[in-house]
């Protein structure tokens, strides 16, 4: 192996699989081979019947729907609402300086923490799941983007004065244009964050979701249920990350590298 | 008659935390005519990229003050195009795009910043190059489009900052002489900040030299050189003249620049 050596697109795909080709047997030599006890890790197998099980006897499918669209809900209203705050503190110091330290601040609060006060505020329906999302999500992308809109480079902003520009114009054509890959990249990220507060809230207090399922699969030791649960998120997380990586390609093909 | 009233302008940047302060520039007067081209020839760090931006009113002047048609200069605008020493173009935006940035500024209809756009480009060459992005020119594309965007708003003068400083020899050149023929047909008021001699000779009707830091004008040598200069100008005893004369000058210092380091 050669330092920053680019790999062949065929062996790139075949090195990836490979992981998941060990991963898979380590943990099969584990549970068949009898190491670990099938009350704490289900084999393999057991987990894709349960699996199966889960899909076609227990209705799963409404559990990944709703959380789905728990994820999709809190993020977008989040998001909605950051992103625009986050261009305006960019943009503009004296709007920065005001929202900044607070910002910071509860950028720090875990969202899980409020679970019980969002409970006895707003019950234990959509609104407390949606909420919990936006609060763990909302502080990051508000402060994420102000400094990705501060740090346009200070040379374009200086060409579009001298072409004629005012303050508005500035903003419109060009912080605007300038940030919109990179907001879209971190909205890419923290919509992964966006996933891992949406179990969390189903956990607790939830009568439905994939959180609410891998709970109970809890309460009956179901290894197999739960392994699945979180593979499920996993894939879910995977195929959503490379939609939104592509819609980003093809959005701002003048900034892909 | 002047185009361009430069009134004893200096330029002091404070000291960092609780240093010295550091004068770029000293007070410095010059007046330029219109449809003149004139160089701004230094070592680096001599101020000529400062006094450049007090023009352009993207810094402002410790003292002193410009005048563009006797208006006083408070802030960026169209009337001054610019071209920078680095690559400036919106890398969002096709060439096209880029060069009518201004004119869409003004609101100009669509159909009337097409024609302008279109005819630019074929002046600076990158006709068939309209709907590419800035990425995927080299440098000395870029900087062409650089120079399009910039006239395309129809400036009142035209500033440059060392706008070849990052391009290979031959590039370098060939730029030269587009710039020069573009000002031999339209002889639009240009400074020219550069720190090459050729260069500065080359196109301009005047050099302005100046000073290590503290920068002010040391001198300024009128070039005489019969129009349409062709790039064999370089080779002929008057030009030679000139350069031996300017090396002398801009050598002085360069070495005490040199010593002050």
């Amino acid at each position: 192996m050669t330092p920053l050596v680019p790999v062949s697109p065929a062996r790139k795909v075949a090195y990836g699989i490979a992981f998941f080709i060990v991963f898979t047997a380590v943990w099969s030599v584990a549970t068949f081979g009898g190491f670990v006890s099938k009350t704490f890790l289900a084999d393999p197998v057991t987990m894709l019947r349960e699996g199966y099980d889960l899909f076609t006897v227990h209705g799963f499918a409404k559990d990944v729907g709703m959380t789905v669209w728990r994820v999709l809900g809190g993020f977008v209203l989040a998001a909605v609402l950051a992103v625009p705050l986050g261009i305006a503190m960019g943009a503009y110091k004296p709007i920065e300086a005001f929202f900044e330290p607070f910002v910071s601040f509860a950028r720090y609060l875990p969202a899980s923490a409020f679970i019980p006060l969002l409970i006895l505020w707003a019950g234990i329906g959509e609104t407390q799941k949606l909420l919990v999302i936006f609060i763990g999500v909302f502080f990051q992308i508000v402060l994420m983007v102000a400094v990705i809109v501060g740090s346009t480079r200070r040379d374009l902003v200086e060409a579009a004065y001298t072409l004629g520009a005012k303050a508005s114009g500035i903003v419109r054509r060009v912080l605007l244009p300038n940030s919109a890959p990179a907001i879209a990249e971190t909205l890419r990220l923290v919509l992964g964050w966006a996933w891992t507060y949406v179990i969390v809230a189903e956990l607790i207090g939830a009568s439905s979701g994939i959180g609410h399922m891998i709970t109970d699969s809890q309460a009956l030791l179901n290894t197999g249920q739960i392994i699945f649960g979180i593979i499920v998120i996993g894939v879910i997380g995977l195929v959503s990350d490379y939609a939104f990586k592509r819609a980003n390609q093809r959005l701002f093909p003048w900034a892909s590298t | 008659m002047s185009k361009l009233i430069i009134d004893k302008v200096s330029r002091v940047f404070p000291g960092v935390r609780g240093g010295a302060v550091t004068v770029a520039l000293q007070p410095t007067s010059l007046t330029v005519a219109d449809n003149d081209f004139i160089t701004i020839l230094g070592p680096s760090g001599c101020g000529k990229s400062t006094l450049l931006r007090i023009v352009a009113g993207l810094d402002t002047p410790t003292s002193g003050r410009v005048l563009v048609d006797g208006v006083p200069v408070t802030s960026p605008g169209a009337d001054r195009g610019v071209v920078f020493q680095s690559y400036t173009l919106f890398p969002w935006l096709t060439v096209r795009e880029n060069v009518s940035f201004g004119l869409r500024e003004k609101g100009m209809p669509a159909a009337e910043q097409q024609h302008i756009v279109q005819r630019w480009l074929e002046r600076v060459g990158l006709a068939g190059f309209e709907h590419h992005h800035p990425r995927m020119l080299s440098g000395g594309m870029q900087q062409r489009t650089a120079i399009a965007r910039a006239l395309a708003n129809d400036p009142k003068i035209m500033l440059l900052d060392e706008p070849f400083g990052a391009l290979d020899n031959q590039t370098r050149s060939l730029m030269q002489e587009l710039l020069l023929s573009i000002w031999e047909t339209d002889r639009k008021t240009v400074l020219f900040v550069t720190h090459d001699i050729e260069e500065a000779i080359f196109m301009a009707s005047r050099v302005v030299v100046m000073s290590a830091r503290p920068g002010r004008i040391k001198a300024d040598v009128p070039v005489t050189l019969p129009h349409p200069r062709h790039y064999t100008v370089k080779t002929k005893p008057e030009f030679s003249e000139l350069k031996a004369r300017l090396t002398e000058e801009i050598r002085v210092e360069a070495l005490k620049a040199a010593v002050a380091v």
